[in-house]
């Protein structure tokens, strides 16, 4: 039985939308995710809506509602989500369950979020709001960032297994191939190793290229009961399992430290309620918010042995074409992290594999996907079980 | 680490923030030690993580330890240094965030030597021990 089905997707381009309101914005990947289903507004219950920083970024707040305003959606129960990075997949979560419990049949699920220069905030100003979600008091007085976060988890995991600064950089090579074969993708052009090693330090062992941009952007997912979905025009795919965990804070004092213990936690909810094991997994969409990042998440969701997720990457085994793709889509690292529109976006990435509709990304006949959405500095994670219907 | 070595202002249960970093500023790290299962802590809680117990009794921690993990931060947010490198300091009994002022590496004794201040709030800073 599954909990619940997508029945419409959509999402913009990631890249710079300096022009548009968040509103706006959001507009752009809601419509197209009401079209894709058949849908019009008068048939949507809620809408649970996804933001990270505009409160700080753009003094922007309450944006529930006026994003509903924009898209006819005006009168609804809508809901604000911020939980980092993970903020649109934790919506999701709850949307899930309140279709679930008959609360809601047809819920509106998405994020917006603006980063980049052009629309607003200068680096180091971003910088700033990006390090919110580290703790206020024992970790931001160090000037602990988030590049710093996963550079300490990823340099441990250097010391403890080996892991190589080449397979770090094999990571961001597949993930800009992937992101060049996508055309919403904000980073469309091919990278080598050279161009990862060359490019300027932003926290050792990560140079520019092991980093996910700075990205504006938006998604949006359509979710009902499973028996409602064959209605829609589209071809649903069904949320069978979805884990939410958190890890403690600050991060020095979480006990497993490279282990991402939200990560396991929430793959093993996620797994246990799809009734499935880590093998049973066709392709993933993971948060490589930095290159190691990618390589922690894959040995959480027990795709690899711990230390064995920089070989199974230098080796070819996530790619394209490999036994178990990893980030089609380009990730976070060429696709792009408009913060809270990431979660939902790779349950769009998911939702176009699963129907085979990813052109010249697309896994080769998937029917199970998982997506890991991570939050702050391993501090909370979801990971979503999206499946094919047999 | 001890309960006697702890300033009288900071001595007993219920440990704050604020007390924590006036102690900081003080040049005395403070953490906190679980009566029921001894469980320490480098930065104040009000339930031990470990147990679940409440009876955390403020304590003076390690002041040396070892290099867990470390980076150097290039790209760093509005109102700070251009260039710092921080590490995560295993101090045995517990682990704890600090900025480092020399170039260590996983693995190099350090110890504490003061604080670091942003947007006015304290954090531990480190430094290699000295050789000899």
């Amino acid at each position: 039985m599954a909990r619940a089905s997508i029945v419409g997707a959509g999402m913009t381009k990631f890249g710079t939308h300096a022009d548009e309101t968040l509103a706006e914005l959001f507009a752009e990947a809601a419509l197209p995710a009401l079209d894709d289903a058949g849908a019009g507004p008068d048939e949507v219950d809620a809408l649970y809506f996804g933001n990270t920083s505009a409160a700080i970024s753009e003094n922007d707040t309450h944006l529930g509602p006026k994003a509903a305003s924009q898209i006819g959606l005006a009168g609804v129960p809508t809901q604000r989500f911020e939980d980092a990075c993970a903020t649109s997949a934790t919506a999701t979560k709850h949307a899930v369950a309140a279709i679930e419990a008959g609360l809601h049949d047809v819920v509106l699920v998405g994020g917006a979020e603006r980063c980049t220069p052009a629309s607003g905030l200068d680096t180091d100003e971003m910088t700033r709001v990006f390090a919110s979600a580290a703790s206020r008091h024992y970790e931001q007085p160090v000037g602990l960032t988030f590049p710093g976060v996963f550079a300490l988890l990823t340099k441990r995991h250097m010391h403890e297994y080996g892991t190589t600064r080449e397979q770090l950089a094999e990571v961001a090579v597949k993930n800009h191939h992937h992101g060049s074969l996508n055309p919403r993708a904000q980073h469309g052009m091919e990278i080598t190793h050279e161009d990862v090693f060359d490019g300027p330090l932003i926290a050792d062992p990560f140079h520019l290229y092991d980093c996910c941009p700075f990205s504006d952007g938006a998604s949006a997912i359509l979710l009902v009961s499973e028996d409602a979905a064959d209605s829609y025009d589209s071809t649903p795919v069904d949320i069978n399992g979805i884990g939410h965990a958190s890890g403690g804070v600050p991060l020095s004092e979480q006990s497993a430290f490279t282990a991402t213990r939200a990560a396991r936690d929430a793959a093993a909810e996620a797994y246990a309620q799809a009734d499935i094991d880590a093998g049973e997994v066709d392709f993933a969409e993971v948060h490589d918010c930095f290159t190691g990042a990618e390589i922690l998440a894959t040995e959480a969701l027990g795709l690899f042995e711990d230390g064995e997720g920089g070989p199974a990457v230098a080796d070819g085994r996530t790619a394209l074409g490999g036994e178990v793709p990893v980030n089609p889509s380009g990730g976070l690292k060429a696709k792009g992290h408009p913060i809270g529109a990431t979660g939902t976006a790779q349950l769009v990435e998911l939702t176009e594999q699963l129907r085979g509709d990813a052109g010249d990304r697309q896994v080769e006949a998937p029917t199970t996907g998982a997506a890991h959405n991570l939050g702050g500095e391993a501090a909370t994670t979801v990971v979503t079980v999206v499946e094919a219907r047999p | 680490m001890t309960a006697d070595e702890v300033p009288a202002y900071a001595e007993g249960t219920g440990l704050a923030h604020a007390t924590w970093a006036r102690a900081l500023r003080d040049g005395v790290l403070l953490g906190q030690e679980c009566s029921d299962c001894e469980h320490v802590l480098g930065t104040p809680k009000s339930v031990c993580p470990a147990c679940s117990g409440r009876s955390l009794v403020t304590v003076r921690l390690p002041t040396s330890g070892e290099v867990f993990s470390e980076t150097t931060i290039e790209v760093t947010p509005e109102g700070l240094d251009d260039r710092y490198q921080v590490a995560v300091v295993d101090l045995g009994p517990t682990r704890l965030l600090a900025r480092v002022a020399d170039e260590v590496e996983i693995g190099d004794p350090v110890v504490f030597d003061g604080f670091v201040q942003y947007e006015d709030l304290p954090g531990p800073r480190f430094v290699a021990e000295p050789t000899g």
